[in-house]
């Protein structure tokens, strides 16, 4: 009954309900792509530098290589997809740790999980992100992890501040005096209660993660195996006058996931937050 | 043997502006099946004392003995037994259910923790509910869906789920409607008569201190004034603070409220960061003299089976 | 002479997703001058609201004062611009609220908070104000009165902010007082102070004074007359004594029944109330206490009981109680 309820309120946002469906398109497409398009993306298949509608053999054209497009976009959302969901797990992961760990535990562990938050806050993210993938190479785990080291900051932050909240009301000060250890308490008590606000975060990190992805390979340090969408517009970057096409199509379908995310974030945002309830 | 003694008891907290005494030297016997009322206004530290008992809050020092044991110096581990004999009851019942646990599973918990089997956690469940007076399919419902007395109903059942000895009742019906909160003390002094199970019942209401309690212990200021049995302290209280607090009670009879003599205490209640050298009352005594300001007073018999803090009663 | 509040068949609905509740249903209230009444009930039987309403300080929305009128000294609050109740609050009818802590502004001195008033209402300059926010504070009997025109509200303890703010609610000598459960959140020794204080203003000035609270002792020490409010409506009105002695709606007796008075003999029960107040939403049809009443008959659950005169200067709304 209250996953209704969460789901009415949810798709009363009209936004978030379009940014939903047009998310499980693009994840269908990624689910879907070797059904529509056996051959392999990478492999060249007609004449270069075709524009859309030219040859109604590839409706979004060919590059410059003469690559099918439509057939690289459908391929290339299954690993940003999958990049952008990865890399907010790992800062989901890290973030709820730390967060957790310093707002319940407070005093000197606070302390450090706080102070070692803002070092990672003061390094500029893309730097470091491309620092990582050079200096471990350029794999899509290496890429995920670092885009995740750089995102889990303002999670702890959520985290911690729903945990000092939470702490000390008398639920938890209940468990406490019926003898409940710190971890049950932590994981069991006050982690379904802090964490609606860090799902909404969450959703707005996998955005996050998307366009770090195609940062990073747009300046070609991209997993060279994989076609996603960022490495995409980085090919078509050289012909940007002639065929801008090339970079428009990817650059496109990124906009519009990452708008989908956010929208999806502000309906999660709607429907989790008791704050805004029968308003 | 008394079930519960407190000897000297002491709790500080480290704040930024300073350290606050919020309880220093409290000596006190609750012996089984009996009802103490421990009163006070807000800041005077008997709610901190109550959590003290729990091991909720840090124990700077002295000995908490319950049954003969002192369980101060103990580990979390080492006190599941205790547990066992003392539990608490919260005075939010907004605030002291998890609003994300069914009902079932929060009166189950000290079972969980006990380690007891599903089949025999959900049957004493099902008991524990009926005997507060709630429906069985409860269980299945979240916090949200009851009112305040339900929810402080649901907060007595999970208290009683091992059998207490002694259950700390921390402000209990203060956040309740006057109908509601006349329900929830009769439910426990119902329990207490089936059960055998003692109180402590902290309160800042004083008309329903005396409606409940055996015993009562004013606190004032981190220590307490007096202690005494009901009708003593009621009728002939001894230490001016009782005596002022009784005064300042509304009494729900106009006639009655018209008719007795009010002096009425002035001043408020000084920081617990800052407390008055000597008798903590002296800056808002009536009676208050040099000595009060140089010289702490000490619990002392005053007659009647009654202590009182104070020097010249 | 127009009595200085004189509330006639005042109707409040909050109008939710949920559905229109009616909060305040026809509530009739008279206040006169120098005199005490106790607005009663637990929470949510629509006694804040009346007040809000009163003052016309509803959250709109979803609440919106559908009918009735508010005479204060002869003039209808309801009809009355925004504008015009600009200069009636806070000059004519002065308002306490439960938290002193939050009904004050944290980052304004004491002084600044009551001059403002004054200026607002009077001709008084800064400086006159300044002055004049001293008396009241000595009127209100602050301690240190003149070291305390400077200090934020944080300075202050519970007990001193609720003075602040009753200084602010009598600064500009207004006929009505509306008091909505301001010692409630009070110690009780601070409490009595309080209390105090304000039997000795309104003797004083012989102003009217509303007196919202859930607590019968406050009411047995404070009021004159009573009325007592369930789920929106008034179910019965009558002069303290009276009420305390022959309570005639079986909700009034439920509710003193339930409160225990310190110096009466013990080992009796409390009478306790069964059930708890029904939701504004689902309120049952007929007397809406019906459900929760030992007096209950057949006819409670069909019709709802209208107010009658059953002795001079008494109202009850009940069946059973008509019925002797």
């Amino acid at each position: 009954m209250r996953r209704f309820e969460f789901l009415g309120r949810f798709s009363r946002n009209r936004g978030a309900l379009v940014g939903a469906v047009l998310i499980l398109v693009v994840a269908l497409m990624a689910l879907l792509a070797p059904l529509f398009f056996p051959v392999d993306p990478l492999r060249i298949v007609g004449q270069p530098e075709l524009w859309p509608g030219e040859d109604p053999d590839f409706p979004l054209g060919t590059d410059s290589l003469g690559r099918d497009m439509l057939s690289m976009i459908v391929h290339g959302a299954r690993a940003t997809l999958l990049i952008g969901l990865f890399a907010s797990a790992v800062a989901t992961l890290i973030g709820v740790s730390v967060g957790a760990t310093a707002g319940y535990f407070g005093g000197w562990i606070d302390e450090i999980a706080m102070r070692a938050a803002e070092l990672f806050q003061t390094i500029p993210n893309l730097i470091f992100v491309l620092t990582i993938v050079v200096i471990l190479g350029s794999t899509l785990t290496n890429i995920v992890i670092a885009i995740g080291i750089v995102s889990w900051t303002p999670i702890a932050r959520m985290t911690r501040a729903e945990f000092l909240s939470l702490r000390d009301r008398e639920f938890v000060q209940a468990c406490r005096a019926m003898g409940m250890g710190d971890l049950r308490i932590i994981v069991g008590e006050i982690l379904p209660n802090a964490l609606p606000p860090v799902i909404v975060l969450s959703s707005l990190v996998v955005a996050g993660a998307i366009l770090f992805e195609s940062a990073v390979s747009f300046l070609g340090l991209g997993d060279p195996n994989v076609a996603s969408w960022g490495r995409l517009v980085g090919d078509g970057r050289l012909l940007i006058r002639s065929s801008w096409y090339i970079c428009a199509i990817p650059g496109v379908a990124i906009m519009i996931t990452v708008l989908c995310l956010n929208l999806i974030g502000d309906g999660l945002n709607d429907a989790l937050n008791p704050k805004l309830r029968d308003r | 043997m008394s079930l519960l003694a407190l000897r000297d008891v002491h709790v500080r907290f480290n704040t930024a502006a300073g350290v606050v005494r919020a309880v220093s030297g409290v000596s006190l016997d609750l012996a089984k099946g009996e009802t103490l009322g421990l009163v006070g206004e807000s800041g005077c530290g008997k709610s901190t004392l109550g959590k003290a008992i729990m091991k909720l809050v840090p124990v700077a020092g002295g000995e908490i003995l319950v049954e003969g044991v002192d369980i101060a110096p103990l580990d979390r581990r080492q006190l599941t037994d205790m547990r066992r004999k003392v539990q608490m009851i919260f005075q939010d019942p907004y605030g002291s259910l998890n609003p994300r646990s069914t009902v079932g599973r929060s009166v189950a918990q000290p079972m969980v923790l006990a380690g007891w089997t599903a089949e025999a956690t959900a049957e004493r469940v099902e008991t524990l509910l009926r005997w507060v007076g709630l429906p069985t399919d409860a269980k299945q419902r979240f916090p949200h869906e009851f009112s305040g007395g339900q929810r402080q109903r649901i907060g007595i059942a999970r208290a009683l789920a091992l059998s207490p000895k002694l259950i700390i009742c921390d402000e209990p019906v203060s956040a309740l409607d006057v109908s509601v909160r006349a329900q929830v003390i009769n439910l426990l002094e119902d329990l207490k008569g089936e059960f055998g199970v003692s109180y402590l019942f902290i309160s800042h209401d004083l008309s329903v201190v005396e409606h409940i309690a055996d015993r009562v212990a004013v606190m004032y200021l981190g220590t307490l004034a007096e202690v005494g049995g009901r009708d003593q302290i009621w009728r002939s209280p001894q230490h001016p603070y009782t005596k002022a607090l009784l005064a300042a009670a509304p009494v729900a009879n106009p006639k009655l409220a018209r008719s007795r003599q009010r002096t009425v205490l002035q001043g408020e209640l000084p920081s617990p960061l800052d407390p008055p050298a000597g008798c903590p009352f002296h800056s808002r005594c009536p009676i208050a003299q040099d000595r009060c300001r140089a010289e702490k007073p000490v619990l002392r018999p005053v007659g009647g089976g009654a202590l009182a803090a104070c020097h010249f009663v | 002479m127009a009595l200085p509040l004189d509330v006639r068949d005042l109707s409040t609905t909050l109008f939710t997703r949920r559905g229109e509740m009616k909060a305040v249903d026809g509530l009739s209230l008279s206040v006169g001058a120098g005199e005490t009444v106790a607005l009663v009930g637990e929470s949510g039987c629509g006694k804040s609201l009346s007040a809000l309403s009163i003052m016309r300080l509803l959250p709109d929305p979803p609440a919106r004062i559908v009918g009735g009128e508010v005479l204060l000294n002869g003039r209808d609050l309801v009809v009355l611009p925004e504008e015009g109740m600009l200069d009636i609050r806070g000059q004519e009818i002065g308002m306490i609220f439960q938290d002193p802590m939050s009904s004050l502004n944290p980052v304004a001195t004491v002084e600044k908070q009551i001059a403002e008033v004054l200026m607002t209402h009077t001709e008084l300059g800064r400086g006159q104000a300044r002055v004049r926010a001293h008396e009241l504070l000595e009127l209100v009997g602050m301690p240190d009165a003149g070291r305390r025109l400077d200090a934020y509200p944080h300075q202050l303890s519970g007990g001193m902010c609720q003075r602040v703010v009753i200084a602010m609610a009598i600064a500009c000598s207004p006929s009505v007082l509306i008091a909505d459960e301001p010692t409630t959140a009070l110690d009780v020794t601070v409490q009595a102070q309080v209390l105090a204080l304000l039997k000795k203003l309104q003797a004083d000035a012989g102003m009217a004074m509303v007196f919202i609270t859930h607590d019968l002792g406050v009411v047995a020490e404070t009021a004159d007359r009573v009325v007592v409010m369930y789920a929106g409506r008034k179910v019965e009105e009558a002069t303290v004594d009276e009420l305390f002695e022959t309570p005639l709606h079986p909700y009034t007796a439920g509710l003193i029944g339930a409160t225990p008075v310190p110096g009466a003999a013990r080992a009796e029960r409390l009478a306790d109330i069964p059930g708890m107040v029904p939701p504004l939403n689902a309120l049952p049809q007929g007397c809406a206490f019906a459900p929760r009443c030992p007096r209950v008959m057949a006819r409670c659950r069909q019709e709802r009981p209208k107010l009658t005169q059953p002795a001079p200067g008494r109202l009850v709304a009940c069946f059973a109680a008509e019925r002797g």
